[in-house]
Order: structure tokens, then sequence, then C-alpha cells
């Protein structure tokens, strides 16, 4: 398949992501249920879209409700929230501690792909994490050296990296 | 000079039911361009079948939005409509229709009956709530009544078919 249709095909999409870490967060207070308004407010859409995506969220069997309309993440979709959150964490760390990246920016990045990386690619980034910051000296000596490298490009913008297409460049070419 | 009798009264509180008169207005503009796509979801027979319920729909949603946006207006505000909305999906059945077209109304029902203790004794707010509670409550009735009728002869009809 595609990367693109991947993306596409993702089985938890961005919207349903946020629903759930809505129903999450909003139902925290109150055992986990949550009433549609406040999730619309949350997400900041109408309570009619809420519902329909509900809709969907319950056929996976993400979600449950109640004979009140209220809803609750079930124990699987506590698990699909569990595992974004997590990545997110990975992500907002490797890109923070490891990268440098300011934590806001870092914070909105892994927000956009908390849900889109596959789990495998997760554990070998927690693994890199983990190695990095497992106090060996060939470790420090790696994180060390990365951060004060701060190179500018070659002159004729070609290198091992980017091979004859300045990646830089076009980085800062975008709107 | 307080300009009028309508209540709430503090700038903020006011503020604060124009975003909720904006938030009924983008519910019922929703409402309306999801019936709009809907119906071409559905399969020709049905099609035909929802066609005078789907109109009728649409017509009476943006009446509705249209009404909020006056009432925003007559506040001394400009109607702000927050609309995030990409409609695609496949064919359905009427039933399936009718059950989203349903959360859709519920759900504009619940969210006047929510406003209408904010805007207890305003002379103009109060009657126009109450009267789109009445309204949405016969529309959820309608629905639920298309829901018993339509849709579950044309399940039935359509496993038999099967």
């Amino acid at each position: 398949m595609e990367t693109w249709k991947e993306f596409e095909a993702n089985e938890l999409t961005h919207s349903a992501a946020h629903h759930l870490l809505a129903i999450h967060e909003v139902g925290a207070a109150y055992g986990g249920w949550a009433r549609v308004s406040d999730i619309a407010r949350r997400l900041n859409i109408t309570r009619g879209s809420v519902s329909i995506n509900l809709r969907a969220l319950k056929k996976k069997g993400w979600v449950q409700s109640d004979e009140h309309h209220l809803v609750k993440l079930s124990p699987k979709g506590l698990r699909v929230v569990h595992s974004v959150m997590a990545k997110r964490v990975i992500v907002k760390t490797f890109l923070c501690d490891v990268l440098g990246v300011s934590e806001e920016q870092a914070e909105i990045d892994s927000c956009k792909i908390e849900h889109l990386i596959s789990h495998s690619t997760g554990e070998r980034l927690v693994q890199f994490l983990q190695f990095l910051t497992s106090g060996a000296p060939v470790s420090r000596q790696l994180l060390k050296q990365f951060r004060m490298f701060h190179t500018a490009c070659p002159e004729n913008r070609t290198c091992d990296v980017c091979k004859g297409h300045c990646l830089i460049d076009e980085l800062k070419h975008a709107i | 000079m307080r300009s009028s009798k309508r209540a709430p009264g503090t700038t903020s509180d006011r503020h604060e039911l124009v975003e909720e008169l904006n938030r009924l207005m983008a519910e019922e503009t929703e409402a309306c361009l999801r019936y709009f796509q809907m119906r071409f979801r559905l399969r020709e027979t049905d099609y035909a079948a929802a066609q005078a319920f789907f109109e009728d729909a649409i017509k009476e949603t943006m009446d509705h939005a249209t009404t909020i946006a006056e009432q925003i207006r007559s506040l001394g505000h400009i109607p702000t409509l927050r609309v995030k909305l990409a409609l695609g999906g496949s064919a359905i059945r009427l039933k399936d229709a009718l059950a989203e077209a349903l959360d859709v109304e519920q759900q504009a029902l619940e969210a006047y009956k929510d406003l209408l203790p904010r805007v207890a004794g305003d002379p103009v707010l109060e009657p126009f709530i109450q009267r789109q509670v009445e309204i949405e409550t016969e529309h959820v009735e309608e629905i639920r009544a298309f829901l018993r009728t339509k849709g579950i002869v044309k399940l039935v009809r359509d496993e038999e078919v099967i």
C-alpha cells in the first residue's frame, strides 16, 4: 500500500483520537462519564458533529453510552487513549530532549503525529531514548556532540543526507 | 445606560449568551448541510421515499439558523458561524439516515433546553427559545414516527428482498 493511502486507512483517525482524548479528559472528574455538550465545547465543534462521530466510535467498541446520553470510554477505548498518550509523550520527549525543539512546538507536533506512528516505531523510539539517557559514556558523548552540532550546509548544497537536493532549503521555503 | 431590560445584564454575560447563540446557529446550519448531503447517500427508492422529509428538514434548519442570526443581530452583534465539516461516506439505508438525523435533532433540542434557564426573564429570547424547544421536540417526535414507519418498513422489505 502506498504511504499516503496508509495514512487514510489508519484505523484511528485524527478526529477519532481527539474525540477519545476529549472523553477521557472531560470524564476524568465524573467517573469517566462525559456529556456530549462538554465534548463539543472541548473540541470546539457542534454537538451534532460529536453525536455523529460517536456513532463510529461506538461501532468500533471504543465508547459506550447510557440512557442519559452520557458517554464513557470502554476498556478497549481506554487502551487506545493510553496508547495515544504514550506516543505523544514519546514523540514530545524525543523532539524536546534529543532534537532540542522548543516545548511549545514539540507539544504541537507530537499532537499531530501521536496517533499516526506505529507501535513498533514507538517502541524503537523509547529504546533510543533509553539508550541516550542510559548514562553510558557513549550515549552521553553522542548527545553532547549532537547538541553542539550546528554546522552550516556546504557551499555546493549537497551532503550525505540531502544527496544533491538541500532539504534545509526546501524547509525554509515552506509556507 | 442599559439599552434594554433583556437578560442577562453584564457585558460578559451578554458576550457568553451571544456565543451560545452562535453555537446554536452552527448546530442548525450544520444540520442543514448534513441533510443536504445525506439524502444523496440514499439508494433510489429510499431517496424518493424521504425526499419530502429532507426538503422540509433543509428548509426548517436554515430558517432556524436565520432566526437565531437575527436574534444575535438584535443584541447588537454580528453572527459568527463556525462550522468544521467534511461530508462524505458511502450509500446508506433510510433507517440509518434517519437514526443520524435523530441524533442531530436530539442534540439541537438539548442545546435549546440547556439555554432556556439562561434567558429566563428576557422578553424576547425566553419565548423564542421556549418556542424552539417545542418545535425541536415535535421534530424529534416526527423523526421517531418516520423511523417507526418508513424506516422499519423499508428495512423489513429490504430483508425480504435479500
